[in-house]
């Protein structure tokens, strides 16, 4: 359902005011405790994008991915029937971490402990002196996680029974995504963050507008902002169960630097050469529950998720994708420096919201108050509390 | 090598800049822009302004891996280019504010690294 505006800024919607106008407990934000109910509610049983299939280019390639959030390494692997699989990155006799490599082609894995070595389907193939355990060597293969791609991103589920498959749970926004760059994407610029702050509270910063011209006035203010619409507010907000999207303004009149048209002036003819500069989903702004965002913008297609460590620490990792290698000069200077762009503005970021962790953290507030213009921010909050809610009632329900 | 040879013909002003902005990396080259202080930024940008559009023009004429050395050379200048003119076209008296935060966000892969 999407919430059309006729203006940027104007009154809410029907669903925006189900969600209520109250102040939103603070504590969710830094209490250990609550983290704890959403790590087992949430990250252990969602759909999280840890990678892209351009990582995974050919039959043997594998990457390696950090879950701190569940002290988790995972192995992903295409194998030679081209087939994508993940595993944990742990040898099944006796818990030895298997790869300490975080990505390249192998066909196996052999544990540096006792060299059991492992297919990249996952298969114990041998085991030195197998005959001497207790075990059949087929009941050893190496604990699976669930994986699947939705336009090209690779997403994994730490449930071994995911509720919904990943494209039941992305909905109404897969066919919009097959038809964006990442979906196409065979390459991308990375810039990576840890911040000291919870997961909702670093996410939220990049679902509102309202602190663009407070934070971003030189970096990103020149096209965010305008006279029209001084906040740089979305023209719409869409709320589709937990996911949720805004269609960004489009500044009639933006204020662009020598460097940045110049920049633009590379990127653009290059994108239309590819056929990415058309599609209609260049002012669209998805925010895939728990903590996944992505952006139609041809000249700057980024994905950024925010992975929580703990309840007042979490990382960022942020990626342009690209399609196809950089064709000349002109689109290898127009791609650096749409990610150098981006980076200004993330970098400004970072340092607010780490202020805004401490005085949470210092339970100073009992209630954090949210405008109209932040109604994502209490979409999230109201969609964590219910995953948190459901999770308890079923524990609950468990211990009966 | 002479300066003369370490950029293409016509690229000559920007060759006393090679030695500290020509950096391989795009992690490289936003370190550059970071520790650089207002005037090496500024002096720099002043060089390159212009020349960067021809550099462009210059280096588009060629495939990308059939560089020589000075054109690599001209092409990592130019890269630099994009990071510095953020300094000294947007942040302006906030960069050394703005340096202090930039650190934080760590560029792990670039198109131009690969």
């Amino acid at each position: 359902m999407t919430t059309q505006a006729a203006v940027p800024g104007s009154a809410p919607g029907e669903e925006e005011l189900a969600l209520g106008t109250g102040p939103i407990p603070a504590g969710p934000y830094y209490r250990p405790e609550y983290f704890e109910l959403e790590r087992e509610a949430i990250f252990r049983r969602t759909w999280l994008n840890i990678g892209h299939v351009c990582e995974l280019p050919e039959a043997g390639s594998f990457i390696v991915r950090q879950l701190d959030f569940a002290n988790a390494s995972i192995l992903i692997t295409r194998g030679k029937d081209d087939v994508i699989r993940a595993f944990h990155n742990v040898c099944t006799h006796r818990g030895t971490q298997l790869t300490q490599e975080t990505c390249g082609n192998r066909s196996t894995f052999t544990c540096p402990y006792h060299a059991w070595t492992f297919g990249n389907d996952g298969e114990l193939r041998a085991a030195p002196d197998m005959q001497r355990f207790y075990v059949d060597r087929k009941d050893c293969g190496l604990p699976k996680v669930s994986v699947d791609v939705c336009a090209g991103l690779i997403f994994v589920n730490l449930d071994p029974s995911p509720g919904q498959s990943l494209h039941e749970y992305v909905g109404p926004f897969v066919e919009q995504w097959e038809m964006l760059p990442v979906a196409r994407a065979t390459t991308f610029s990375e810039y990576v963050y840890e911040i000291e702050a919870n997961w909702k509270l670093t996410y939220d910063n990049f679902q509102e507008n309202y602190h663009l011209r407070f934070i971003h006035p030189r970096s990103g203010g020149g096209g965010a902002v305008g006279p029209d619409n001084p906040f740089g507010y979305p023209v719409d907000y869409g709320f589709h169960g937990e996911h949720r999207t805004q269609t960004i303004w489009t500044n009639p009149a933006p204020k662009l630097s020598p460097a940045q048209m110049l920049a633009f002036g590379k990127l653009v003819p290059a994108l239309m050469q590819r056929g990415l500069m058309n599609h209609p989903y260049g002012r669209a702004y998805y925010a895939l529950f728990p903590n996944l965002f992505m952006i139609g913008t041809p000249t700057q297609p980024f994905v950024h998720f925010v992975m929580p460590i703990s309840a007042t620490r979490s990382r960022g990792v942020i990626r342009i994708y690209w399609v196809g290698d950089d064709m000349n000069a002109s689109e290898r200077y127009g791609r650096e420096f749409s990610m150098a762009m981006a980076r200004d503005v993330h970098s400004e970021d970072r340092a607010v919201i780490e202020a805004g962790q401490r005085g949470l953290s210092s339970g100073a507030l009992e209630h954090i108050h949210l405008q109209q213009q932040e109604v994502l921010l209490r979409h999230l909050m109201y969609h964590v509390d219910a995953k948190v809610q459901a999770y308890q009632a079923e524990r609950a329900g468990g211990a009966a | 090598m002479s300066q003369a040879s370490v950029l293409p013909a016509g690229f000559e002003a920007l060759a006393p800049f090679v030695a500290f902005w020509a950096a391989d990396t795009a992690a490289g080259r936003a370190h550059c822009r970071d520790t650089a202080d207002e005037a090496s930024r500024v002096a720099f940008y002043n060089a390159a302004n212009e020349l960067v559009p021809k550099a462009l023009a210059y280096l588009d004429e060629k495939p990308l891996e059939q560089f020589d050395e000075s054109e690599k050379r001209l092409m990592k200048l130019v890269l630099s280019f994009a990071h510095v003119a953020m300094a000294v076209e947007l942040q302006r008296e906030e960069e050394p504010r703005h340096a202090r935060y930039r650190p934080y966000m760590r560029i792990t892969r670039a198109p131009a690294d690969l």
